[in-house]
């Protein structure tokens, strides 16, 4: 296993490398030119020449590639053409929004789904699975856009509860979580009850039965941990598309993260800025997929990794 | 979870502490430091926390801020007297060697300021004492006096610095309190402002990018002031929601279509002509904008020194339209059958309302037989596309239209790109020597006399075609005693606001 995931975590530097190669082209081939947006409307080309110039942008393409891997290799992501200050210490002030948002949402599915799938599969076909269905295809047919402005107009303005938007306490963190976290907690109550129901078939859970085992002890240690094994799936990879997919999210409930920063980098063609957040979120990503591997393991001790 | 957050903070009075009032704005300001500032967000709120030589009044002329008395020596030479007593935020006193500083930091080729370009004529600024300096510009250039409100900081021992590397003090009525980036912004009352204190603790700009949320937000208390940036359809719904007090007052925003006058059919003034009659500017504003506009003649609008009320006018006429098209030698081939007599692109942003009012266009100019092929970008590719020419037709505004040299930027021959904005490829050496003239005009009667006839020259020749002006459009709590509007959206009169038995 320690091989494995040393081999695994070599994997990520040409991983890396692939992903934030194709940012780079990417940003810099888009039509749009940050130079223009930075002089404004009364430059003269002499003085867009000189400050393009000056951030090196004048050079050939492949040379500012070398440069900007090098640069990379040393740890600098270089400075945001706009924002004030280096590129690390922006990412690095809105990360944590971002993580907590992601956080909060998967706390909530997990805390909604799990529950709700358990008793659906135990009482399969009765009404309490058929409302569980129900509710699970409500929550994956809702979009953000929509089920965000939804549950403000519900918490906030009708009810007062909560705040309306923007990052804070406990409080506000409930509205955007759910909103974020509701299409994956349906996934999660659909899969994870498939799951349950298919392993209750298996021979060895009926051998535990016959061993005379409890049944909330055949449930607990044989169905659900055996049932975990695709959910952890889901939930990992559903986990780096909420990084990445909380820019609708954040920018409707004011939320101070990396994904509208993302967006606001790309429409002022910040280069530097777009492949620091690019370079976070693959970072993310990888990270994710590779504690979901440990956490394989430990839910089946029979899995093994190469030789 | 809440050990990530770092520093979690609760909510309630940090949202909304007393004696502060909450502004809702819809993007992160970009760079606050005045010598750089360019985005509406930034330089609205540096007018809070800095104070220029002169500054704009609400109706945009020009009045003394730091300066006591200025006078302009000969055309080239203006020398201010500048208010003693004035600190920075910092202690520091205001002197005359901060504004040469100030100006001498921005025209240092090394600091890449977006200003320099428009201080080009500065050719030194001199402390004649601690407080009086002099500005000499190489030539008599009339609209200079527009720069003397870009805000003034402490002067530094070393010249080179990193542009946004840290914020200076001000001079202002506010001061830089902190800065959540993408969360607010927050500034706090100046004690010892030299004019007389503002009644508020501080102001939060708050950034809130959805539009349909900051209405809610307002709804619930949480923001208190809104100034444009709303969709005219929430509009009805607040009105009818909240007690707010409503006000739309004209404004300065000059929203246009702009032409590429290469393009082989749109180089025809009977075309564009015709394309400005076939618009029904009244209906579009009616429906689409809720009333908040007004038909535009032209770049300046009324409450302009300059403007020239007395010019040709594109009302609706689609009859009329037709006729010149047709005496352009475009006939319809089918009259009213679904043959067009040409076809030509129309650009925009992907913005919701700026979709619906392309949508709009091309069922007006649809009936004069124009088929306008509607392409919408996201903005750094439209934008792109507008600086480098590759348009038939697009739709942009202008905003923060002060001194008519701007004409100078649009249609000068000399400011086809990459020199300048002149994106249609205007020229007409008329008007190219009209516009020389008012640059070097210093009196202000003969000044506005040559203005006059450049707005007839334009209008009769649509370059541009003219949409409307923008109105400006506040909302704000009941609570907000004092609030002056200004025509271009300033917000310098938040100094003198208070807040009076404001609900919980």
């Amino acid at each position: 296993m320690k091989r494995y995931l040393v081999q695994r975590l070599l994997l990520f530097v040409p991983t890396l490398l692939g992903a934030l190669t194709l940012v780079f082209f990417f940003i810099h081939l888009i039509p749009g030119d940050p130079i223009e947006v930075m002089l404004g409307e009364t430059a003269s080309a002499a003085d867009k020449e000189d400050l393009r110039h000056a951030l090196a942008l004048d050079e050939p393409i492949f040379v500012q590639y070398a440069s900007f891997l090098g640069a990379l290799a040393r740890g600098d992501l270089g400075r945001s053409l706009y924002e004030q200050g280096a590129v690390t210490e922006i990412i690095r002030a809105r990360l944590p929004a971002t993580f907590e948002l992601t956080l909060g949402a998967m706390v909530l599915a997990v805390l909604g789904s799990f529950p709700l799938a358990i008793l659906a599969a135990l009482n399969r076909r009765s009404w309490i699975d058929r409302v569980a269905l129900l509710l699970s295809l409500l929550g994956l047919s809702m979009p953000n856009f929509w089920l965000g402005p939804l549950l403000m107009i519900i918490f906030s303005i009708h009810l007062g509860w909560l705040p309306v938007s923007g990052r804070g306490g406990f409080s506000h963190l409930l509205l955007p979580s759910l909103t974020l976290g509701l299409g994956m907690a349906a996934i999660l109550t659909r899969i994870l009850r498939a799951s349950l129901l298919q392993v209750a078939g298996e021979d060895y859970v009926q051998t535990a039965r016959a061993k005379g085992l409890g049944e909330s002890w055949v449930w607990l240690k044989h169905t659900l941990r055996n049932a975990l094994l695709p959910v952890i799936t889901i939930v990992s990879l559903q986990l780096g598309g909420l990084l990445a997919g909380a820019i609708i999210t954040e920018t409707i409930f004011s939320w101070p993260g990396i994904g509208r920063l993302t967006v606001q980098a790309i429409q002022t063609r910040d280069y530097p800025l777009v492949q620091g957040c690019v370079l976070t979120l693959a970072v993310s990503y990888l990270v994710i997929n590779f504690v979901t591997d440990i956490c394989y393991r430990l839910a089946d001790p029979r899995i093994t990794y190469g030789k | 979870m809440i050990l990530l957050s770092g520093g979690c903070r609760f909510p309630g009075s940090s949202d909304h502490p007393p004696g502060y009032l909450v502004v809702g704005i819809e993007s992160n300001p970009l760079e606050l430091d005045p010598r750089y500032a360019t985005d509406a967000n930034s330089v609205r709120i540096d007018a809070l926390i800095y104070n220029s030589l002169l500054r704009a009044d609400d109706r945009l002329r020009l009045r003394p801020e730091l300066a006591s008395e200025w006078k302009m020596t000969d055309e080239r030479t203006y020398v201010f007297e500048l208010r003693q007593h004035v600190k920075f935020h910092n202690g520091k006193a205001l002197t005359a060697r901060d504004v040469k500083y100030t100006y001498e930091s921005m025209l240092d080729p090394r600091n890449h300021s977006p200003k320099r370009p428009l201080l080009r004529a500065l050719e030194a600024v001199d402390a004649l004492d601690t407080y009086r300096v002099r500005f000499r510009l190489s030539v008599p250039h009339a609209p200079f006096p527009e720069q003397f409100t870009i805000g003034i900081v402490p002067a530094r021992s070393n010249g080179i610095e990193t542009p946004g590397a840290e914020i200076p003090p001000g001079s202002g009525p506010f001061m830089l309190d902190t800065i959540d980036p993408g969360e607010r912004i927050t500034l706090k009352a100046n004690p010892s402002y030299w004019e007389e204190k503002t009644p508020l603790a501080g102001i939060i700009f708050k950034i809130v990018p959805d539009a349909m949320v900051r209405a809610l937000e307002f709804k619930k208390g949480t923001i208190d002031f809104l100034q444009n940036d709303l969709e005219p359809d929430m509009l009805p719904w607040l009105k009818k929601n909240t007690d707010a007090e409503f006000d739309a007052h004209e404004g300065t925003t000059f929203q246009y279509i702009g032409v590429n006058l290469n393009h082989p059919i749109l180089k025809h003034r009977e075309v564009r002509q015709a394309i400005a009659l076939a618009i029904d500017r009244d209906s579009i504003i009616r429906h689409l904008l809720k009333g908040f506009a007004t038909p535009a003649s032209g770049l300046l609008s009324p409450i302009h020194w300059a403007y020239n009320g007395s010019v040709p006018q594109w009302s609706f006429n689609p009859e009329k339209a037709k006729r010149l098209l047709d005496h352009a030698g475009y006939p319809d081939p089918d009259g009213p059958g679904p043959l067009p007599r040409f076809r030509i692109s129309f650009k925009t942003t992907n913005l919701d309302l700026r979709k619906r009012i392309a949508e709009a266009l091309k069922e007006q100019l649809a009936r004069v037989g124009i088929e306008l092929e509607i392409r919408t970008y996201e903005w750094g590719t439209f934008y792109s596309d507008i600086k480098n020419g590759n348009f038939h037709l697009y739709s942009l505004a202008w905003v923060g239209v002060m001194d008519p040299d701007i004409y100078y930027q649009m249609f000068h021959s000399a400011s086809i790109p990459p020199n300048g904005d002149n994106r249609g490829h205007y020229s007409n050496p008329e008007l190219d020597r009209l516009l020389e003239q008012g640059r070097r005009t210093t009196d202000a009667a003969a000044r506005k006399a040559v203005y006059v006839q450049v707005q007839r020259i334009l209008a009769d020749e649509l370059p541009y075609i003219p949409l409307w002006w923008v109105k400006n459009v506040t909302v704000q709590n009941a609570a907000i005693k004092g609030f002056v509007p200004y025509p271009d959206g300033d917000l310098i009169s938040l100094k003198k606001v208070s807040l009076q038995n404001r609900l919980p």
